[in-house]
């Protein structure tokens, strides 16, 4: 128990860290000279500039879309029962990825304004459509993974399309929105997300009693008093609402949804109260670490997170799994 | 249906639908620019002359046919063992990192210029069929060390994030290389154009080994999909059988890959398709899953080099359009609930 406490504590203290990395690194270093003078009022305009209107909000956005990610997919996988599980599954990329693809092709480079609306318009279509298609007398776990797979290969087959016969510096740009990043932050766009995510998420926290009865399954989840199809839709809407909004915000940040929620697991248990909080402290770290990375690693030019979280991330897991001694599964 | 009546019911049918795949080969070879009789085909294959229209069969037509044949026969088997192996519904040959290490190992080839180019075919099989089967291997030692043994769940995060990673790496060579990116887009949705005879027989021999394997083995599968708790009580080693289902899905999606590109549809949805039609049963699931994929695949070539009249249309793209919806009405008037 005395490992889980240092690794959650080690987890809580690298989120302060980490941003005030975020604020300081960059192609510009900003001494600790510098942000104590931000504190006290006398910093320049440039400093000023730099750490407060680009590197703060971008950091903190990477942290809030880190933690509505680690969320959603937390919802996913208790709803689907399937450890593969994300928000993806729910068709919410595929339509993403579809609409952006859309707007990028169609409009060129008019459509930049257009994609977060396109982005949101196509996740929330697509779960809409796929729950919409899995009602037949109530739904079932599996029947929705399997409209997912259906709808989402569908929706996959127009991007391909685009893919391979649209102009190939639209396709880049495609490629660029679709690996999601942290790039056009600002402090309007990270109020309009957060103003955006402060229901669901709070529903979410609130619903960690549904999230747990739902992974025994639904017989039991109903013999135990859940009404699981209502449930389930509720469910299902929030994990949309976040991981949409998100998708809006940052474009596709793919392996957040699958991987946080895993993590969390191993850190603190099945159990939904403490593993939601987790799984959204782990989600919000790896983003921002990624963002990171990829502006200062290879500086000037810049890697999307969404890249470099799972070049992050993947190794990260595999030590959660497979280098500590307990065999938890 | 009681059980005695539904196997004949099921070999008959399994003997209809090889029959129109048969059928359907035999039009694809015959549909193009130039529509060639049935006997033409014939006269070509057992009676070669050197005419026009006998090249056409024999280096554009037939090869084209029979690379997506093996290709989809393939990727549908290696989908329903790879089911069968983790007891998960989305897992497909994918999920060993097989599409995602093909195309890893092409794009990189490609970009560090180790291949000439996209038409030195013979050159990019096989980095593709390296790529699928040492990300493969990787997945499977990666899922069976640790505390614990070889769990499906250890399987199948390790396909997801080895996966992940190699897709993420292969993302993060395009963006910066718009070449490489113009260069491989094609292969990457999915493309039988340009496919010769000469690579055909190269792959054959490996996606021949793999199919006999997994219909020999089919009943072993049907063991192997109850989980281990079951499989172990009835006295099958994990372990062992884990094993052989990777070296088969290896050997099959890592040459349909090497021949497609890394076309996804087919592995995933195909296996459903054949249980969703003739039951949880993988001795006959496997048969199925292998005419349907081959099937699935030269239809959606015929479609995409016909109807749109565009010998470069991606496979992959008019699968899905033809498979999903039918795919979807399955899900969902003939899954039960359970």
């Amino acid at each position: 128990m005395t490992s889980r406490h240092v690794v959650l504590a080690a987890a809580l203290l690298s989120v302060p860290a980490l941003l005030l990395a975020s604020l300081a690194l960059g192609d510009q270093t900003v001494s600790r000279a510098d942000l104590e003078s931000l504190v006290d009022g006398s910093a320049t305009e440039q400093i000023r500039m730099i750490v407060l209107d680009l590197r703060l909000p971008r950091a903190l956005m990477a942290l809030t879309a880190g933690m509505a990610l680690g969320i959603a997919g937390a919802i996913a996988q208790a709803v689907m029962r399937n450890p593969l599980a994300e928000p993806g599954i729910l068709g919410i990329n595929a339509g993403a990825a579809l609409a952006g693809g859309l707007v990028i092709v169609g409009l060129k480079g008019a459509g930049a304004t257009l994609l977060p609306v396109a982005g949101f318009a196509g996740a929330t279509l697509m779960a809409a459509a796929v729950f919409a298609l899995s009602w037949r007398n109530g739904t079932s776990s599996l029947r929705i993974v399997l409209i997912g797979i259906a709808l989402g290969s569908l929706a996959g087959a127009g991007s391909s399309f685009l893919i391979a016969f649209s102009d190939v510096a639209d396709v880049q740009r495609l490629m660029i929105w679709l690996s999601g990043s942290v790039y056009a932050a600002s402090w309007e766009t990270l109020r309009l997300l957060a103003g955006w995510l402060v229901v669901p998420v709070a529903l979410a926290g609130l619903a960690f009693r549904q999230l747990d009865l739902m992974r025994f399954g639904d017989d039991i989840a109903a013999s135990l008093g859940q009404r699981v199809n209502l449930g389930r839709a509720f469910l299902i809407l929030l994990c949309t609402a976040i991981s949409g909004a998100t998708v809006a915000a940052c474009g596709l940040i793919g392996f957040i949804g699958l991987i946080a929620p895993h993590v969390a697991r191993k850190m603190v248990g099945a159990g939904h109260a403490r593993m939601i909080p987790a799984s959204a402290l782990v989600g919000g770290l790896l983003v921002m670490a990624a963002d990171l990375i990829g502006r200062t690693v290879i500086a000037p030019a810049q890697l999307p997170a969404g890249i470099v979280t799972a070049l992050i991330g993947a190794p990260f897991l595999g030590y959660l799994l497979w280098g500590r001694r307990h065999a938890a599964q | 249906m009681t059980e005695r009546h539904a196997d004949p019911l099921r070999a008959l049918g399994l003997a209809i639908l090889l029959c129109v795949c048969i059928l359907v080969a035999a039009l694809a070879i015959g549909a193009g620019t130039s529509r060639l009789s049935l006997m033409t085909i014939c006269e070509a294959i057992f009676a070669f002359d050197g005419s026009r229209d006998h090249l056409v069969v024999t280096m554009l037509r037939l090869p084209r046919v029979l690379a997506g044949a093996m290709a989809g026969a393939a990727l549908a088997v290696a989908g329903a063992v790879m089911q069968a192996a983790t007891g998960n519904p989305l897992a497909s040959p994918g999920l060993l990192g097989i599409n995602a290490g093909g195309a890893f190992a092409v794009v990189a080839a490609m970009a560090l210029q180790m291949t000439g180019s996209m038409s030195d075919g013979n050159g990019l099989i096989w980095y593709a069929f390296g790529g699928a089967a040492i990300a493969g291997f990787a997945v499977h030692a990666l899922g069976s060390l640790g505390p614990g043994g070889p769990t499906s769940l250890k399987l199948v995060l390790a396909g997801a994030v080895i996966g992940t990673f190699l897709t993420s790496l292969t993302a993060a060579i395009l963006i910066f290389d718009q070449a490489t990116l113009d260069a491989v887009r094609l292969w990457t949705v999915g493309s039988l154009s340009g496919r010769t005879m000469g690579q055909v027989v190269a792959v054959a021999p490996y996606i021949v080994t793999g199919l006999a394997a997994a219909l020999l083995l089919r009943r072993q599968f049907t063991t192997l999909s109850l989980g281990s708790d079951i499989s172990g009580a009835l006295g099958q080693s994990t372990l062992l059988w884990r094993t052989i289902s990777v070296v088969i899905v290896v050997l099959l999606a890592g040459s349909a890959v090497a021949l497609a590109g890394p076309v996804g549809f087919v592995g995933l949805v195909m296996p459903h398709i054949a249980r969703l039609t003739v039951g949880a049963d993988y001795r006959w699931i496997v048969p199925y899953s292998a005419i349907g994929g081959a099937l699935l695949l030269v239809i959606a070539d015929m479609i995409g080099r016909g109807l749109f009249a565009n010998q470069d249309f991606p496979v992959g793209v008019t699968m899905a359009l033809i498979g999903a919806p039918f795919f979807l009405w399955l899900a969902r008037y003939r899954l039960r609930s359970s």
